[in-house]
């Protein structure tokens, strides 16, 4: 139903409207065909570089993923072994020449922004930057198994593995956007964190940079004689929020076209009474989770009162009401995981896994009368994960344990993680599209992300096993086999895996949205015609 | 005067360093650190300790002090973290917009404050007195965020009068003749501005009327008023002058107000001003902003504080500026 405040909204616009015709008094205005309309999406955040190899967050990998291409992009199946189903981006073809190398033949139309062509020379420069330690990527570790990457001549490149696994080809292409030799050659490493390029980059994607200004927007442009075709978008605009309420506000009185995640049933709800707006419910890549510290809180020396027990581990599991919590919170675009997995892993829950079932009978046998206590550290920015904890520490109470619920700030939670000072705490975790990287990152003996030193040396052996496997079938039992171990020895409590919701303008059409990369097909994306605004016609 | 002024000068220097040391220690000790990004993928711990080392972070806290006391000597407010460049140049893009906020807001708090003050001491204990008494109160009382939220959610989501945030309208605004630029602004400054300006306001008429009403008790009135002066006169040219004393040292003191206030409106209407700046950084844990938005708003309140004892001085003959 329409609220009955959406419709003199719509009518009182008679200020925005005179701010139109005096831009149609000016600007070029005029346009009419299929490759005139501007999106606004209303972000959440702030970049703090468009440099690829060195950005962290989720809207700097939106801004760039429109600036700058891959080799190849994974299809619209997700598909992540062999090369199969895989999209040509940069390269245009590609073949094993043996099993342990992968040759790319770049496309000849391929060019910079600034009119250069794109070479094999650049990918070798990109994959030297993407190793560099002094560079310090995210993505270095995930190149492990690749030994070099050499230009053969102007347009053949050529990757050499270490070793053979299905995911050689993922590895080759998902990880690095192709940087511009000739542009960050001279630029010292060390100080490609802050360097100008990532304020004002220049790629060889289906939009150009045109401008940035701090605190309030970034705008791209199509580039209309793009090698993949021309965008049908003229402008993007990515207008700075803040926070997530003020972007879906945003969205809601029609100041912005987009936001990616909704999050909240409420802002769903709100959403969808919305006429202007049409929504796009996507597999999320996020699961949330309590993860117990088994070691001491501030002493690693030292085994944890609380958590060394995987008995009491199991407890906690079981006595933790998983269902009825995600329908409190999130109604029906939660589902409780089997192990530490996203929605976008589609394929990892068609096994026989199953959640561990409430059961707070074991649990208080396993606790054998115990009184417990124990802290949980949440981001007091989230008001979800705030809720949920209210409502473990409630479920947990019944049980005689009690839950200090400390909420933190995000930089705050991150060095207590880091510097293993913290009991539990309410996390969640962007994952890959593959298991293979996250799933060890976090949860294996030597994973860098696992901050609560976790150990289980059945399920690293498993993990390395799903992660060898040869076919997708193979993978899932293993998978299967792994978190089934987990569930056996928890290291926390899985709670959720989200289903994410966007929200984009009606007249907007060709909507898709790539799971792991949600504004990744924007240049798929078309304002037909007949739905053009004369914002869409106004501009630069 | 002259002593004074030097006065007032060493004791405003003297605010001012005690302001930025405290912060200094303050946002250090804090919980958290700078370059660990949230719940996205964490940096590489060793690029997190190069950066720590390449902006002195590994290094006692005294040290860093000493560093950064000597590198403000020399006029260097240092590299934002967060918005990696310099902070001059972040504070620079974001004064005009705090200014531009927070001069449309006292405008609108004193014009509005001062004329309902007028109004109330004009009609003293009548009804309509009293309807504004509370009405002033009310505003007054409100936490300006609340008020924020509520104008933001009547006048921009449900009748879609005014944005709901940003400075200008991304789309429009660069192919927007000068006059079209000058609305635009204008446009999307109206409801922080309100805002800011309404609490304030609510505050400002109940000083204004009860300046007044002490004042309208006062010799020269009656004699004002025997001379056979119109009403409107009296208050006006004789009462009001006298009241409005303490209503300009008030704007001095309403200038820390409004730059605290600035801090929550402009990130509830994403207003990309000093204010909003200060909160990322606090959030980012980056020190160096954290540090440069303290000192301007430090040298802020004890210019503002210094300009009202002058327009006091200005306005009263019997103010003399001495030591």
């Amino acid at each position: 139903m329409t609220p009955a405040f959406a419709r003199p909204r719509r009518i009182a616009t008679l200020l925005p409207a005179l701010l139109v015709v005096l831009a149609g008094c000016r600007g070029p205005g005029g346009c009419t065909t299929e490759y005139c309309g501007t999106v606004v999406f209303a972000a959440t955040g702030e970049p703090s570089t468009l440099l690829p190899v060195v950005s962290t967050s989720a809207v700097e990998r939106d801004v760039h993923d429109q600036i700058f291409l891959k080799l190849a992009e994974i299809g619209p199946d997700g598909g992540t072994f062999g090369d199969s189903g895989f999209v040509p981006e940069l390269a245009r073809s590609w073949e094993w020449t043996d099993p342990l190398t992968l040759t790319f033949h770049l496309d000849p139309r391929a060019r910079w922004h600034d009119g250069a062509p794109v070479t094999a020379a650049d990918v070798a420069f990109t994959f030297d930057a993407y190793s560099d330690s002094v560079v310090g990527s995210g993505d270095r570790a995930s190149l492990g198994h690749i030994t070099s990457v050499a230009a053969v001549d102007s347009l053949t490149v050529v990757f050499k593995f270490r070793d053979r696994y299905p995911e050689m080809f993922y590895d080759a292409t998902y990880h690095m956007r192709i940087l511009p030799a000739h542009l960050l050659r001279n630029v010292p490493r060390a100080t490609w964190q802050t360097a100008a390029f990532g304020r004002a980059p220049v790629g060889s994607g289906p939009y150009r940079f045109v401008s940035w200004t701090p605190g309030q927007s970034i705008e791209l442009a199509a580039d209309s004689t793009h090698f993949l075709g021309r965008p049908h978008l003229r402008r993007l605009i990515w207008r700075v929020a803040g926070n997530l309420n003020s972007a879906v506000t945003m969205v809601l009185a029609g100041e912005a076209d987009a936001v990616e995640v909704l999050v909240t049933p409420d802002n769903i709800r709100r959403a969808r009474a919305d006429t202007a707006l049409r929504l796009y419910p996507y597999a999320g890549s996020t699961y949330t989770f309590v993860r117990f510290n088994l070691r001491a809180n501030g002493d690693r020396s030292k085994p944890h009162p609380v958590f060394a027990d995987p008995e009491i581990r199991r407890a906690l599991v079981l006595a933790a009401d998983r269902p009825r919590m995600a329908q409190t919170v999130f109604g029906e675009y939660a589902k409780v995981p089997p192990g530490p997995m996203p929605q976008l892993w589609s394929w990892l829950w068609k096994t026989t896994l199953a959640p561990t079932p409430l059961d707070s009978a074991q649990a208080a046998r396993l606790l054998h009368g115990r009184r417990l206590s124990f802290h949980l550290i949440v981001p007091s920015t989230s008001p979800t994960r705030v809720q949920y904890a209210q409502l473990l520490q409630e479920q947990y109470r019944r049980l005689g344990i009690d839950v200090v619920i400390d909420q933190v700030d995000n930089p705050t939670l991150q060095q207590q993680l880091e510097s293993g000072k913290f009991d539990a705490s309410l996390e969640s975790f962007v994952t890959d599209p593959t298991p293979s990287s996250s799933v060890p990152a976090l949860w294996g003996r030597d994973g860098p992300q696992n901050y609560g030193h976790y150990a289980n040396d059945k399920f690293d052996a498993l993990v390395r096993t799903a992660a060898g496997a040869p076919t997708r079938g193979a993978a899932q039992a293993a998978w299967e086999s792994a978190f089934a171990a987990l569930a056996q020895d928890p290291p926390g409590v899985m709670l959720y895996a989200l289903d994410n919701v966007a929200a984009v303008n009606r007249r907007v059409a060709d909507v898709r949205i790539q799971p792991d990369s949600w504004w990744g097909l924007v240049r798929t994306w078309r304002i037909p015609p007949d739905q053009l605004t004369e914002r869409d016609r106004a501009g630069r | 005067m002259r002593a004074w002024l030097l006065r007032r000068v060493a004791a405003g220097i003297a605010i001012i360093f005690a302001a930025v040391s405290l912060t200094f220690v303050a946002i250090h000790l804090a919980p958290g650190e700078p370059f660990l990004p949230p719940d996205e993928r964490p940096m590489d711990p060793a690029v997190v300790a190069r950066l720590r080392r390449n902006y002195g972070l590994d290094r006692p806290l005294p040290v860093q002090y000493l560093r950064y006391v000597t590198q403000l000597a020399h006029g260097e407010l240092g590299e934002s973290f967060s918005q990696r460049r310099p902070v001059a140049q972040a504070i620079a893009a974001a004064v005009p917009n705090t200014l531009l906020l927070t001069i449309t807001a006292l405008a609108i708090d004193f014009t509005l404050g001062i004329a309902i003050g007028l109004y109330q001491a004009a009609r003293a204990r009548r009804r309509s007195d009293a309807a504004l008494a509370n009405v002033t109160l009310f505003f007054y009382s409100l936490p300006t965020f609340w008020l924020a939220l509520v104008l933001q959610l009547v006048f921009g989501l449900w009748l879609g009068w005014f944005p709901t945030g940003g400075s200008t309208d991304p789309v429009l605004h660069d192919s927007l003749p000068l006059f079209g630029r000058v609305v635009d602004r204008l446009y999307h400054l109206a409801l922080p501005a309100l805002t800011l300006g309404l609490v304030g306001a609510g505050g400002t008429a109940r000083f204004q009327r009860a300046a007044l009403l002490e004042a309208l008790g006062h010799e020269y009135v009656r004699t004002a008023r025997a001379k056979g002066l119109a009403e409107s006169a009296v208050l006006i040219r004789h009462a009001w002058r006298d009241a409005l004393l303490p209503v300009i040292s008030l704007a001095g003191v309403a200038l820390p107000f409004l730059l605290t206030g600035a801090v929550l409106i402009e990130t509830v209407f994403s207003w990309p001003g000093l204010g909003k700046l200060a909160a990322d950084a606090i959030s980012a844990r980056d020190y160096p902003l954290v540090l440069g938005t303290t000192l301007l708003a430090t040298c802020a309140v004890v210019t503002g504080s210094f300009i009202a004892d002058v327009l006091t001085a200005a306005a009263d003959p019997r103010v003399r500026l001495t030591a």
